[in-house]
């Protein structure tokens, strides 16, 4: 009987433990649902790490944890849509970075699955409020362009900055194929000089007919890969005896145009190639990394494809692009209807992905397109938005409760909330400022 | 040496010394050039005037000059008679290193070995650590040792007017001394006019293959080396007075050059560069000659200033012909295209004394139609004359012999029919040293010369 009694009581305990670990009322706080206008005073009920209610004056039903939130903000956490978090440590320690397979074609290589939870960027990544991120398996040189080597690097996974092990933290293993579009490289000596340049980029000089070339031939090697998958796809499909190859196997929902193609194009030349390759194999594609599209932003915008743009931190391209070309670029995507959203394309900056975001707003993007750019756009552009990207009821309750608007600096994260669950907003960055702060 | 030797031998014998005093003095060869328009450059235009020769040297020159019975006289009625002209920075003559051409060129002739693309006579060397391993230091390399009279440019150069160069060997970062010559002769040694004109020197980083690798290093290096010159020279001293006491300082060859050097070139691309290169000569405490100076027309001043003489180098920058078509040249660039041009104009105007250099140009003529592009922007024809004349003699201190029409200058002439600057004037003849050479028919321009791509038709394959 007591044992009976016991183990009635452990589940009630754990049953409490639980309500009381992902079910809370959250009162008297603005709430930001980003898919609608903000609310005063109001407040959000999540219930089992779901949002089970959102409104004016919610009641409290029976027993739930309330937390008072008053003079705060509530917001989604925010999404970064493409960097190697956890893959990549220290990028100077090889033993630390784990991007960048080598090989051009890895479609069988699935990021998340590399992923050690115990990174220190992902504190700090969160403190931002940052909540999820798409993890990126090949080396982008911080969004300059895109992964070096790899043609197809791998999937890209869909991850929730918290938890012990990768599959806690896993939002979708596969969310898309990371693709990087061959682009026409020369290394360039200014001035043209060939007696002023270093003896070693002379001798690594090309003519542009064989830049031209070498380019060609990489995007004969995409092709000829993606008619051996379709070849694998066919075979299989009609049944006969293929030699299992894990490549080409996840080159299928690929090809099926289920799975997303991120491909990294920069500028308009790569991007048209990567825009009429896409409509010949009839894939569904992302573009990444776009800085100057050039009048491709047209054939962008007519055809829906979105767009995940880097940082904005940058200089202009070329030396006589307007200042302001990469904090204008938003606001010219937003003007061509192309729905976009931002990814750090890095581990150490990952957590200003909220400021790229708000550097285009005096620069013409709406506001509300910034935020939306970094919570419900990207949760639509990896199709996720069922249930992220947004504080709506029954999406998980992945939120923020801030001092003030996310995208501005000064703003603090005051909680934040995966799946309704409440997670250390301690970072190796507060650790350091405590200890110092103590220094007598 | 000639004239030094010859009391000796006349001591010891009388008879073969006055046969072949006798003999120098008796073959006076006397050449005219009568009725011709002569243009000195160091004096004013005559019209219609004789340039007497004797012996390969002017003997006189002028409206009036009685001409002997035995000279060969040409007649000059409709020619206009100029001095040679000098290119003040060529390689001319010297041996040609392997250029490092561009990866295309190499890429369409597979067949070849890769040791032989990669070949470097001496510049393959080892990595170097620091300044004791003389990195890309050639001293004790002399041009005028390396001559080559089989040189298919020199006929080149000759048809173009060129009679003389400065040329300098081009390797590493301490290329070598040049030497003034003679675009003519039976030898080399014929050519020869002043075997030092002085120490090349570039700023050419090594790319990581060891010090220096930065402009800054090179420069350090540079200092390092003038500093172990110095106390070379003192060890020596100090030996020499006393070989029993002190110890035998070991020979070095690369020190020895240092020693050596009348003058240093330096290159000057920019203003920026212009300043180092300023302190540096002042470190080296070495008379400097600058030379590239493509931003010239930003320098006037500073170089008038500081009264350093400056070749130019008129291979004025044009859009790469391998350039990516959808790339956009930048403002900066075309503004750097567009006034290059006038540097010339601008120097002149501002009193800095210059000279011309052939570098990277396709063939000698071109560098007259360079600065045909400079007089069409405000350069005076005189001017531009001068600076391919006798500025470029003033500049290597040989203005007593070379670059102008004067009694006692060595007989280097051109005889054009018409001004030299006109693009349809053609090259009667050249004189060097009084001889006499006739225009060549011209050999194709050899292909993959420095700083250019292949041509247009390899690229469409």
């Amino acid at each position: 009987m007591s044992i009976v009694r016991i183990a009635c009581l452990a589940a009630l305990a754990a049953a409490a433990f639980a309500a009381e670990n992902n079910t809370f009322l959250l009162r008297n706080a603005t709430v930001h649902p980003v898919s609608g206008p903000a609310m005063e005073n109001a407040s959000v009920l999540v219930v089992d790490g779901r949002i089970a209610e959102v409104g004016a004056k919610i009641a409290p039903k029976g027993k739930v944890k309330v937390i008072e939130a008053r003079g705060l903000h509530v917001y989604p956490g925010m999404i970064d849509s493409g960097s190697p978090i956890g893959l990549a440590e220290i990028a100077s320690v090889r033993e630390t970075v784990d991007t960048g397979e080598i090989g051009d074609f890895n479609p069988q290589l699935r990021a998340l699955i590399a992923v050690n939870p115990s990174s220190e960027h992902i504190p700090v990544v969160r403190a931002n409020g940052i909540t999820s991120v798409l993890v990126t398996p090949g080396s982008t040189g911080g969004g300059r362009g895109g992964a070096a080597g790899s043609l197809i690097a791998g999937q890209a996974s869909l991850m929730h900055l918290d938890g012990w092990t990768w599959e806690e933290m896993e939002i979708r293993r596969g969310a898309a194929m990371q693709m990087t579009w061959p682009a026409i490289q020369m290394p360039r000596g200014r001035g043209g000089d060939i007696e002023a340049m270093l003896p070693g980029l002379a001798a690594r000089r090309i003519t542009f007919a064989e830049a031209r070339r070498n380019q060609q031939q990489q995007v004969q090697k995409i092709q000829d890969f993606f008619d051996a998958a379709r070849r694998y796809q066919k075979a299989k499909a009609a049944g006969e005896a293929v030699q299992p190859d894990l490549r080409y196997e996840a080159m299928i929902p690929v090809l099926e145009g289920k799975l997303p193609v991120m491909i990294t194009a920069v500028r308009e030349r790569e991007i048209r190639e990567a825009l009429d390759f896409a409509a010949r194999e009839r894939l569904k594609i992302v573009l990444a990394g776009v800085r100057r599209p050039g009048k491709a932003l047209e054939e962008i915008a007519k055809r829906n494809i979105p767009v995940i743009l880097g940082t904005t931190f940058v200089p202009p391209l070329e030396e006589d692009d307007p200042y302001d070309d990469p904090f204008t670029l938003p606001a010219r995507l937003h003007q061509a209807g192309v729905k976009f959203a931002f990814a750090s394309f890095g581990t150490q900056f990952a957590r200003n992905l909220p400021y790229q975001a708000a550097q285009a707003v005096p620069f013409g993007l709406p506001y509300d397109e910034a935020l939306k750019s970094v919570t419900l756009n990207a949760a639509q552009i990896w199709g996720i938005d069922a249930e992220y990207g947004s504080i709506e009821k029954g999406k998980y309750a992945d939120l923020i409760v801030t001092d003030g608007d996310p995208l501005e600096i000064r703003t603090q994260v005051k909680m934040m909330f995966i799946r309704g669950a409440p997670v250390d907003l301690e970072s190796k960055h507060t650790r350091l400022y405590k200890r110092y702060s103590a220094r007598p | 040496m000639r004239k030094n030797s010859l009391p000796a031998l006349a001591a010891a014998l009388p008879v073969f010394a006055f046969l072949i005093t006798a003999a120098l003095a008796e073959t006076v060869n006397w050449t005219a050039i009568r009725g011709a328009r002569i243009v000195p450059v160091s004096g004013p235009v005559i019209e219609k005037g004789t340039v007497l020769m004797r012996n390969g040297v002017i003997a006189a020159v002028g409206a009036q000059v009685d001409v002997p019975a035995s000279a060969w006289v040409i007649e000059g009625n409709g020619l206009t008679v100029y001095p040679g002209l000098i290119d003040a920075l060529s390689t001319w003559a010297l041996p040609q290193p392997a250029q490092a051409q561009p990866a295309a060129a190499r890429g369409a002739q597979p067949q070849q070995p890769p040791q032989q693309q990669q070949q470097q006579p001496q510049q393959q060397q080892t990595r170097s650590w620091g300044p004791r391993d003389r990195p890309g230091t050639f001293s004790w390399v002399k041009a005028a040792d390396q001559l080559q009279p089989g040189d298919p440019r020199l006929g080149q150069a000759r048809n173009a007017g060129f009679t003389s160069a400065a040329v300098f060997p081009r390797q590493g970062i301490v290329a070598g001394h040049g030497a003034i010559i003679n675009l003519g002769g039976k030898t080399a040694g014929d050519m020869v006019v002043a075997p030092e004109a002085g120490l090349y020197l570039a700023l050419r980083p090594s790319g990581y293959t060891g010090f220096p690798s930065t402009p800054m290093g090179i420069m350090a290096y540079f200092r390092q080396l003038w500093f172990d010159a110095g106390h070379y020279r003192q060890a020596l001293a100090l030996y020499a007075a006393d070989p029993v006491n002190i110890p035998r300082p070991a020979y070095d060859r690369a020190l020895e050059g240092i020693l050596g050097a009348k003058r240093v070139l330096l290159p000057a691309a920019d203003p920026v560069q212009l300043e180092r290169m300023l302190g540096l000569a002042g470190d080296l405490k070495t008379p400097a000659v600058f030379y590239g100076a493509v931003r010239g027309y930003e320098m006037a001043a500073r170089l008038k200033e500081t009264g350093t003489p400056v070749i130019l180098n008129v291979r004025w920058p044009t859009r790469d012909r391998d350039a990516d078509p959808e790339d956009q040249d930048s403002y900066r660039e075309l503004r750097i295209r567009d006034l290059a041009p006038t540097s010339p104009a601008v120097l002149s105007q501002a009193g800095v004394k210059w000279a011309v250099s052939s570098d990277g140009l396709d063939s000698p003529r071109a560098v007259l139609r360079a600065l045909k592009q400079s007089i069409d922007r405000g350069l005076k024809p005189e001017d531009a004359l001068r600076a391919l004349t006798l500025s470029a003699a003033e500049i290597y201190g040989a203005a007593d012999r070379l670059g102008s029409i004067e009694g006692g200058k060595i007989a280097n002439l051109v005889l054009a029919d018409g001004d030299l600057f006109n693009d349809s004037t053609r090259v009667r003849m050249v004189f060097i040293d009084g001889v006499r050479y006739l225009p060549e028919p011209e050999a194709p321009a050899p292909q993959g010369a420095p700083g250019r791509g292949p041509s247009h038709s390899e690229e469409e394959q």
